[in-house]
C-alpha cells in the first residue's frame, strides 16, 4: 500500500460540500463578532467613540482598548502577535486590532463596527526597506573558515518582496463556553498549539479548553500562529455567556494575519577556473513587523547546499510598521534560493560552464557548514535524472539564441532542499466491533493529504483496506501528535501510527486469549491482516469483538524524537523548466516543468504530487506575479485576492513530478522525509534562469513582471 | 424581506433577509447549506460558485432578493443521493482536491463547462476554470479530474 497513489480519505466529504470547516459550525445561540482595525500605521490612540455602535441594533457589547477583554500577555512564541489584542493603545501597524464588535448577526456587528471611531497620536510609520529604520540590528549567524579570495570573484544583491500566504480559507473561530469549560472550533495548523495560545491568555487550565480543526482550508504558515479573533471570541463568549463566531475579512488577513518578509541578500563568491567554490558569504537583511517578532534567516540556505571551504552568513533585521512578518511555505529557504540558484546561474555564464555541471563540480558530500555525512542524498540522481528527462542536453549555451515566432525561449534549473527531522508524536489505534479501526492523534490536515497518510499506514501494519480506517485529526482531546509545519508531519507521526498499530494487535491477542467468551480463551494464537488466528480457526477482529462483547480494543504508541548529532537531514531535488518571454510585451510565461525529488519514502503517491505541484505554483506565484505594496500610510493597498495576483488555471503549464523513492533509514524505519515546502525552493531561482537564458536580461528583483523586461 | 426559492430542487423560503444580504450569506447562514464557500466575498476567486437557473455565479455577488422565485443548484444538490455526479467522482480519483476549500466552487464550475462543452480542450478548460483560485493542487490534478469527468458523461 505504501508508495502507491490512493485516494484521499477526506475526498468524498469534500467534494459533496459536507467537510466543516471552522466558519461553517452552526451552534445554536450563536453570535457573531466583527473586528475594527486601526486607520493608521504607527502612533497612539487617544480615544474611541463607541456610543453609535452600542445603540445600534442587535449590539451585544463593544469591546476596545478602552473597555477591553482582559487578556494575559503571551509567553511562547509562536510567530504570531507578540501582544494579545485590545491590551493597549499603541499603534504598531495599519490593521491592527483595536475593537471588538458582537451582535446577534454578521451583519449588524460588521454595520456597527462601521460606526465606531477612533481618534489617534499619529507618527510617521517605518515602512521603507532596507533605509531609515527604527532599531535595525545585525547578528552574525554562522561562519566557517575564513573568507578567501579565490581566482574567480562574483558579487550581487536579490531582493524580493512582502508576499502572503492566501489560503483560501479565512482565518474563523467560532467559541462556546460549558461552565468553566471551553470549547472552540477554529483554523490551525497544530490544536495543541490554539490550546497553549489559549491557555497562556485566557488564564483557563489547558485541560479545559477543546480544540476542534477537523478541516483547514490551507495554511502554508498563516495558520500556525494564532492571530486576533482567536482570543478576542473566546473572551468575548466567556463574558457574554453566549457563542461567538469571528471570521476576518480577506482583507484583514492580508493586514494582520501574517505575511511573508521582504528581503535583500547579498552574495559574494569566489572560485578557482574550474568552478570550484572556495567562499561564499551571504548578507541577509529581513524585514520584522513590528506586530511580531519573527523575521527570516533568508541567507542560511547558502550554509547547507553547495560545498566551499569557507562560509560566512549575517542576518540584518529591519523592524517596519507592519503587522507580524510569519513562516510561509519554506520560510528563509523560498527567498535564500532565489538567491544564491540565480547567483550560480550568473558564476556558471562567467565561467562559461553549464549550471548543472557547476552544482555537480560543487556537490557538498557532507552538509558544508558542519563537515558531517547526510543521513541520505542521493540529489546528483535528481540532476542526471532531470536533465536527462527535460533534454538539457539540447540547450543552447548562449542567452536568447532561440525564438517561437514572437515568444523568447529559454531554459534553467535550480537545486532544492528543505530540512527534514523527526519530532515526538504519540498516535492511538482504536479496533472496532465494526471491523472498522479508527486511528487518531492532534495532527492537522490543511490540505496535505494527513488523513490518507493516516489511513494508509494503519491499513497497511493492521492487514486490512484503507476503506476500513477511521482518521481522526484535528482534535486537542488525541494523543499529541505533530503539528502541521516544517515539512515533518508524515515523517513524525507516520511512524507513531505504525507502532500504535502494531501495540493494538498485542491488545486484540490479549483479549483473545484472556476473555472467557473468546473462541481463543486460553489459546496461543496470532494476527494477521485483520484477523486472530489459532490452530483452523480464523476470526476477524470486529467478529472477535464482538463475540466477546467489547466496546473496543485501543492502544497508543509514541515514537521518540529523533537526536542524531552525527547526521544532517534533508530533502532534496531538482527542477527545470521554460520560459517564454513575448518579444514585444515582455511578457513572462512558464511552459515547460520537471521537478526531481528525493524525499525519502512516499507514502502516498497521488497526494505527495500535488503537493509538489502546488508547491510549484506557489513558486511560480513568487517569481513572476505575487508582491504586497504598501503605501505610505504603511497599508498594504493590494490586500485582496483581485490585485494580489496569484497563479491561476490559465498561467500554468503541465507540471511533472518524479519521485526517487530512496528511502531514508537513518530517519525512521518508515523512510520518509518532508515534501511539504520542497518543492517551492529553487523555483523561482530556475524561472529567473531560465528568464535569463530567454532574454539576456538578469533580473534580481522578485516578482519578474514584462516591465523588468522590457 | 422574505425570499422564495428553489433550491437543489425544493421550495425553501428564507424569512428577516436583509436587503444587503448576499445569496452566499443567505445559504449559508439560512438555509443550512455551507458548502459554498465565502474565501474573499467580493468575486475574485469562485470559491462560493452556484448555479442560478442553471447559469454559475459567485454567490457572493449576488443579492439573496435577487434569488426570488428563482433556482439556485449548489455542490450539495449535484449528486444524486449516495451516487456522486460524474465531475464529484472524477475530482475525488483524479487527486484534485487538497485542503477543499476552493473545490464546491470548482466542481460546479466544471460541472457547467462540461455541460456547455462536453469535450473540452486544455486551453479551454484553463480559461473556463481561471476564475476559479485554488492555492493547494497546482491545477495540474483538477484538469485531470476535467478531462477525466469529460471521458466518462
Ligand atoms: S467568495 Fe465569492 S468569489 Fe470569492
Ligand atoms: S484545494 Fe486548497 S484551495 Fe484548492
Amino acid at each position: 500500500m505504501i508508495g502507491r497513489p490512493v485516494d484521499r480519505v477526506d475526498g468524498r466529504i469534500k467534494v459533496t460540500g459536507a467537510a466543516p470547516y471552522a466558519a461553517d459550525t452552526k451552534i445554536p445561540g450563536v453570535t457573531c463578532g466583527y473586528l475594527v482595525t486601526s486607520t493608521i500605521g504607527r502612533g497612539r490612540l487617544t480615544g474611541m467613540d463607541t456610543a453609535a455602535a452600542l445603540a445600534s441594533p442587535g449590539v451585544l457589547a463593544v469591546y476596545t482598548p478602552f473597555n477591553p477583554l482582559k487578556l494575559f500577555a503571551y509567553v511562547q512564541e509562536q510567530n504570531d502577535e507578540r501582544f494579545p489584542p485590545l491590551q493597549d493603545t499603541e499603534i504598531r501597524f495599519f490593521g491592527q486590532a483595536i475593537g471588538f464588535v458582537v451582535a446577534e448577526t454578521w451583519e449588524q456587528a460588521r454595520d456597527a463596527a462601521g460606526l465606531v471611531t477612533a481618534t489617534y497620536d499619529q507618527q510617521p510609520p517605518v515602512t521603507e526597506f532596507p533605509g531609515r529604520t527604527l532599531q535595525a540590528f545585525e547578528e552574525v549567524e554562522e561562519v566557517v573558515g575564513t573568507q578567501t579570495v579565490g581566482d574567480i570573484t562574483f558579487t550581487a544583491s536579490y531582493t524580493t518582496p512582502f508576499q502572503h500566504h492566501c489560503a483560501m480559507e479565512p482565518h474563523a473561530t467560532v467559541a462556546t463556553w460549558n461552565g468553566d469549560h471551553l470549547t472552540v472550533y477554529t483554523v490551525s495548523q497544530g490544536a495543541l498549539l490554539v490550546q497553549r495560545r489559549l491557555s497562556e491568555t485566557l488564564g483557563v487550565d489547558a485541560a479545559k479548553i477543546h480544540v476542534l480543526s477537523p478541516h483547514v482550508g490551507g495554511g502554508f504558515g498563516g495558520k500556525w500562529g494564532n492571530w486576533a479573533q482567536v482570543p478576542l471570541a473566546c473572551a468575548a463568549s466567556r463574558a457574554l455567556g453566549r457563542p461567538v463566531k469571528a471570521v476576518l475579512t480577506r482583507e484583514q488577513v492580508f493586514a494582520m494575519a501574517g505575511h511573508r518578509p521582504r528581503t535583500k541578500q547579498t552574495l559574494a563568491m569566489t572560485c578557482t577556473e574550474d568552478g570550484k567554490l572556495t567562499s561564499i558569504v551571504n548578507d541577509g537583511v529581513t524585514s520584522r513587523g513590528l506586530g511580531g517578532n519573527w523575521s527570516e534567516s533568508v541567507a542560511n540556505w547558502t550554509l547547507t547546499t553547495y560545498a566551499s571551504p569557507n562560509l560566512r552568513v549575517t542576518k540584518t533585521v529591519v523592524p517596519l510598521n507592519l503587522g507580524a512578518a510569519t513562516v510561509m511555505r519554506a520560510p528563509g529557504e523560498a527567498n535564500g534560493s532565489f538567491a544564491l540558484e540565480s547567483a550560480m546561474d550568473e558564476l556558471a555564464a562567467q565561467l562559461g560552464v553549464d549550471p548543472v555541471e557547476l552544482r555537480l563540480r560543487n556537490y557538498a558530500t557532507l552538509v558544508p557548514n558542519t563537515g558531517k555525512p547526510w543521513s541520505g542524498k542521493h540529489l546528483d540522481e535528481c540532476y542526471r535524472l532531470g536533465a536527462e528527462e527535460f533534454g538539457w542536453s539540447k540547450r543552447p549555451k548562449q542567452v536568447r539564441a532561440t525564438a517561437d515566432g514572437d515568444w523568447l525561449v529559454g531554459t534553467g534549473m535550480a537545486t532544492a532542499t528543505y530540512g527534514a527531522s523527526r519530532g515526538q508524536a504519540s498516535i492511538k489505534v482504536r479496533l472496532h466491533p465494526d471491523g472498522t479501526a479508527s486511528v487518531s492523534g492532534t495532527a492537522a490536515d490543511l490540505g496535505t493529504g494527513q488523513y490518507t497518510v493516516f489511513a494508509i499506514l494503519a491499513a497497511d501494519e493492521l492487514g486490512i483496506p484503507v476503506t476500513r480506517v477511521r482518521p481522526d485529526l484535528g482534535d486537542s482531546t488525541s494523543p499529541a501528535a505533530a503539528n502541521a509545519g516544517g515539512s515533518n508531519s508524515t515523517c513524525t507521526n507516520g511512524p507513531a501510527v505504525q507502532v500504535a498499530a502494531k501495540a493494538v494487535q498485542t491488545e486484540l491477542i490479549t483479549l483473545a486469549t484472556t476473555n472467557p467468551r473468546s473462541p481463543f480463551y486460553g489459546k496461543e494464537v496470532s494476527y494477521r491482516d485483520g484477523s486472530v488466528s489459532s490452530g483452523g480457526l480464523t476470526m476477524s477482529f470486529g467478529t472477535l469483538l464482538t463475540t466477546c462483547d467489547v466496546g473496543g480494543v485501543e492502544a497508543v504508541g509514541t515514537s521518540p524524537r529523533l537526536v542524531d548529532p552525527e547526521h544532517g537531514f534533508r530533502s532534496f531535488g531538482a527542477h527545470f523548466c521554460e520560459v517564454r518571454v513575448h518579444r514585444l510585451t515582455g511578457e513572462p510565461r512558464v511552459t515547460r516543468w520537471l521537478s526531481v525529488c528525493d524525499a525519502g519514502t512516499i507514502v502516498n503517491a497521488k497526494a505527495a504530487r500535488s503537493q509538489i505541484q502546488g508547491a510549484v505554483v506557489m513558486g511560480i506565484g513568487q517569481a513572476l506575479l505575487e508582491a504586497t505594496e504598501v503605501d505610505v500610510s504603511a497599508r498594504f493597498t493590494n490586500a485582496n485576492l483581485a490585485s494580489y495576483l496569484v497563479p491561476v488555471h490559465a498561467d500554468i503549464p503541465r507540471i511533472d513530478v518524479r519521485f526517487l523513492d530512496h528511502s531514508d533509514p537513518v530517519i525512521s524505519g518508515l523512510g520518509a522525509k518532508g515534501i511539504g515546502e520542497l518543492g517551492i525552493v529553487g523555483v523561482a531561482g530556475a524561472i529567473a534562469n531560465a528568464v535569463h537564458h530567454a532574454t539576456g536580461v538578469r533580473v534580481r528583483d522578485l516578482p519578474i513582471t514584462l516591465d523588468k523586461l522590457l | 424581506m422574505r425570499v422564495n426559492v428553489t433550491v437543489n430542487g425544493e421550495q425553501r423560503q428564507a424569512d428577516d433577509v436583509w436587503e444587503g444580504e448576499s445569496l452566499l450569506f443567505m445559504l449559508r447562514e439560512r438555509l443550512g447549506l455551507p458548502g459554498s464557500k465565502n474565501a474573499c466575498e467580493q468575486g475574485e476567486c469562485g470559491s462560493c460558485t452556484v448555479y442560478l437557473d442553471n447559469v454559475p455565479v459567485c454567490a457572493c455577488l449576488v443579492a439573496a432578493g435577487q434569488a426570488q422565485d428563482r433556482s439556485v443548484r449548489t455542490v450539495e444538490g449535484l449528486a444524486e443521493g449516495d451516487q456522486l455526479d460524474p465531475v464529484q467522482e472524477a475530482f475525488v480519483e483524479a487527486g484534485a482536491v487538497q485542503c477543499g476549500f476552493c473545490t464546491p466552487g470548482l466542481v460546479v464550475q466544471a460541472h457547467d463547462l462540461l455541460d456547455r462543452v462536453p469535450n473540452p480542450s486544455d486551453p479551454e478548460i484553463r480559461e473556463a476554470l481561471a476564475g476559479n483560485l485554488c492555492r493547494c493542487t497546482g491545477y495540474e490534478k483538477i484538469l485531470d479530474a476535467v478531462r477525466l469527468a469529460a471521458s466518462r458523461r
